[in-house]
């Protein structure tokens, strides 16, 4: 996520409040984090951020000397460490914004971009969520839960459903799990109990073959999965299906197609994507990478193979040069505006502004094939 | 033994080996590797081995799961048995205008009003229709020509919704009808009701008139044509139907019967065969013609269509779409005649006009020629549970199961047929029947290896079409 740095002073724990630029006087301030370029620090805000770096108010609760104040809007949500770092949790102008409920995870997946860790970093990480969740903006229409894996938290996530209930009854959830957990029924039927409000569950499936997912995931949960998927069926929740496509996989994405619409053919959403080249798809980039023009045939299959079978369909992390243009349409702005980026070659395109563009981790990796586009009658459909 | 092979049917086709399994998933393999695959020398890393597994025809580890995963999608393919009897055909009154060559009921004198259902029967009808657990229900008004007794088909439409008050089902009303009686004062009513019109179009003007004389005038093609363009008027585009039925004139001019049909507007055709049922068993000595001059003719007419489809037409073969439907979805299909166990009363039912209650249309036609054998009851007389969950229903519905009959058990392509015991008795004089001589099985058999070859074929032109069929809607890409 969008990180500022700072001197803090006074910060001895995680701090989490809502930005504001304004000063009022007789409002509440009892959330909300202060933006300024002045050295003065007012008082009632939980904490300050300033951009100075001659604050005379030594026994404050603020961060100095913070650069790129700018990118901090009114109604943004940050998290503020005793060292300095400013997190950008929930930000307001995005459409990605997500709750992120913990980094320990049951699957080890190959092309990770966030590796899991054993335990979790902060012990006050669920208090913290549910404070973020009560500041979240009421209009907000969409959010995410990710992790790792969310239902590592148990029967705790169901706390963060009904504090996301509470404060957004109206928005979608869309919930990424690989699904495993759900294996268990009691577990599928007390979550589909715990849900009053849309939501959609994205489950990750890389093959039809098991051993193939396997050696993705690199735990032996293929079948768990597709039980989960199955419990989940039988409450009704909707499910979207992630294929994240590398060297491992792509050969068999029409065989895939087919075994999702015969085994699931209930699925909500199935969406292609590339991966994203950071954790530990960087470390096995040897393994994984496969230049997505290279697959263009066998994923032109599989989407239409789905697209006839009447199923809604996406690719995610992919840019429209690299797509054959009557796939274009499919393709989504998938990528987290904070790390969403287009290179050189983007400037002189004049599709650029409805294409998904980049990880910033995609860089130096990615398709050779990219190539502005200039032809004026180029269509997205 | 490195793998289990898990249960499938198969048969040779075009050089390959088709191979099924009992939910429908197929593949073809080549000599070579089905030899391979039956002796367990497949190797995990081999195309071949990793497609049989995805089809779950073979299995090398998780066998529970996989076991689990058929039932879910048995269940689903099965799933009519479920809903149990969704359509219900009401005979309004056995009178008719029309004087058709193959007519499979008796025709009744025009104005011999004893031959017209009572509200009293009506009344018994409704009731029965609403004591099926079936949450869709799909009321077919059938003759006769149900329009010459348009009283009873208000009564009992009127009824229907009004008892759907307090039931809310998902209704849907049919009128099987020729059409020649409509009028603006049926069509204003009807439009208030939601009904779709299902009519008859044997093909261009004198294969028509031909095949569908009226008793009074010989050129009722010209009175349909006309009424049609009424109906869509004052009910929508979308709510004429209409099918043919193939006779020895007509046998031959599949490509000027399709191009009509789209000259006419519509957007799909029906190609069916003669039933051997009433009339048109006593006169089939003119009438028919050998199944395979059907079929042969029928396979082209399918070249033909799939081709304008792919000039960018989108127009569809019924017969073909369903069998579509059933070799490439994990769904059930609601026609009654292509199920297992069959359709017979517990998918569709019928009504005659007296009360009668028989299995299907065709074993209300074999009793409009003698043989009530297929009767269940009388609406008047028998309770729903007497009709439909009577020891000779299930002894019927028993012997109506594909899964275990000579021959069927066997075939490559059962789960995309089904048992048509009516058909047989009617052929055989048995309800089992014998597939080798089968008229039935023949049609049936021959059409589903066709469209399997077709879909062998990979063609992604033929594939768009297939779907869009299935959809039926056409697909920009």
């Amino acid at each position: 996520m969008k990180q500022l740095i700072g001197i803090a002073h006074n910060i001895e724990k995680v701090i989490i409040g809502k930005i504001t630029t304004k000063n009022e006087m007789f409002s509440n301030k009892n959330d909300l984090i202060f933006v300024t370029r002045n050295n003065k620090i007012p008082n009632g805000f939980v904490a300050v951020i300033t951009s100075n770096n001659s604050v005379d108010e030594k026994s404050k609760c603020f961060v100095e000397n913070v650069e790129n104040i700018s990118e901090l809007y009114d109604n943004d949500i940050v998290t503020i460490y005793p060292d300095g770092r400013i997190n950008v949790v929930f930000e307001i102008k995005s459409k990605h914004n997500a709750v992120f409920v913990t980094e320990r995870c049951n699957s080890n997946c190959i092309m990770c971009p966030q590796p899991p860790i054993k335990k979790e970093e902060n012990e006050d990480n669920f208090e913290l969520n549910l404070k973020y969740i009560s500041l979240i903006d009421k209009n907000t229409v969409s959010i995410g839960i990710t992790g790792g894996e969310p239902t590592l938290l148990g029967t705790k996530l169901f706390e963060i459903l009904s504090a996301i209930y509470k404060r957004i009854p109206n928005a979608t959830i869309h919930l990424l799990s690989n699904g495993i957990k759900f294996e268990n029924y009691e577990y599928a039927s007390k979550f589909a109990q715990s849900i009053n409000q849309d939501i959609v569950i994205d489950v990750p499936l890389y093959s039809d073959i098991d051993t193939i997912h396997n050696s993705i995931v690199r735990t032996n949960t293929f079948y768990k999965t597709i039980k989960g998927i199955y419990n989940l069926a039988k409450f009704n929740i909707k499910i979207g299906i992630r294929v994240v496509v590398h060297k491992m996989n792509y050969d068999r994405l029409p065989e895939l197609s087919e075994y999702i619409y015969s085994n699931f053919p209930f699925v909500f959403h199935v969406a292609f994507m590339q991966m994203e080249p950071m954790g530990f798809a960087k470390d096995n980039i040897k393994d994984l990478w496969i230049d997505p023009v290279d697959y263009n045939n066998e994923l032109e299959k599989a989407l239409l193979n789905l697209y006839y079978r009447d199923l809604h369909i996406s690719v995610y992390n992919t840019q429209l040069c690299v797509l054959p243009e009557k796939l274009r349409h499919f393709a989504v702005q998938s990528i987290s505006d904070w790390k969403n980026i287009y290179i050189d070659e983007c400037k002189d395109c004049c599709l650029v502004s409805k294409c998904p563009g980049f990880f910033a981790s995609s860089k130096d990796i990615h398709s050779r094939k990219i190539k502005a586009i200039n032809d004026l009658q180029a269509k997205i459909a | 033994m490195n793998y289990q092979i898990l249960p499938y049917r198969f048969e040779r086709l075009n050089e390959n080996i088709f191979l099924s399994n009992e939910v429908g998933e197929y593949l073809f393999l080549n000599n070579e590797n089905f030899n391979r695959f039956i002796e367990h020398k497949l190797q995990p890393e081999e195309k071949a081995f990793k497609d049989l597994k995805s089809k779950q025809i073979l299995a090398d580890n998780n066998i529970d799961d996989v076991i689990e995963m058929l039932a879910t999608k048995y269940r689903t393919k099965k799933h009519f048995l479920t809903e149990f009897t969704a359509l219900h055909m009401v005979v309004a009154t056995l009178r008719c205008n029309s004087n058709c060559s193959y007519c499979q009921v008796s025709k009744k004198d025009l104005c011999d009003v004893n031959f017209d259902m009572t509200k009293k029967t009506a009344k018994k009808v409704v009731e029965k229709i609403f004591e099926s657990p079936s949450n869709n229900i799909k009321i077919e008004f059938q003759g006769g020509e149900p329009l010459l007794n348009f009283e009873i088909i208000k009564f009992i439409i009127e009824k229907v919704e009004w008892t759907n008050l307090f039931r809310k089902k998902n209704l849907e009303f049919v009128i099987c009808t020729n059409l020649t009686s409509i009028d603006e004062k049926m069509l204003k009513w009807l439009k208030g009701h939601k009904v779709y019109i299902s009519t008859s179009i044997d093909g261009p003007k004198e294969l028509h008139n031909l095949n569908r004389p009226l008793h009074d005038i010989d050129n009722s093609y010209d009175l349909v044509t006309e009424k049609i363009k009424l109906c869509r008027t004052y009910l929508g585009n979308d709510s004429v139907s209409a099918l043919m039925t193939t006779t020895s004139q007509t046998l031959n001019y599949f490509k000027e019967i399709i191009d009509k049909y789209i000259e006419l507007g519509f957007n799909s055709v029906f190609l069916r065969s003669l039933n051997p049922y009433g009339f048109a068993k006593k006169d089939k000595h003119i009438l028919s013609y050998p199944m395979v001059d059907f079929i042969e003719n029928y396979k082209k007419a399918l070249d033909y269509i799939i081709d304008l489809n792919i000039k960018g037409k989108f127009f569809s073969e019924g017969y073909a779409s369903i069998i579509l439907t059933r070799i490439l979805t994990p769904f059930s299909t609601g026609f009654v005649d292509l199920q297992s166990p069959a359709g017979i009363a517990i998918s569709g039912v019928i009504y005659d006009y007296d009360g009668d209650v028989y299995v299907s249309d065709e074993g209300r036609m074999l009793a409009s020629v003698g043989d009530k054998k297929f009767k269940i009851g009388n609406v008047e007389i028998n309770s729903y549970q007497e009709i439909f969950n009577g020891d000779y229903l299930h002894e019927l519905i028993e012997n109506s199961i594909a899964e275990s009959l000579p021959d069927c058990a066997t075939c490559a392509f059962l789960s995309y047929c089904g048992a048509d015991p009516v058909r047989n008795y009617s052929e055989q004089g048995d309800i089992i029947g014998n597939r080798t001589i089968s008229e039935i099985c023949k049609k049936n058999k021959s059409i589903i290896q066709y469209i399997l070859s077709l879909l062998q074929r990979n063609e992604k032109d033929i594939n768009k079409v297939f779907w869009s069929w299935i959809a039926r809607k056409s697909f920009e890409i």
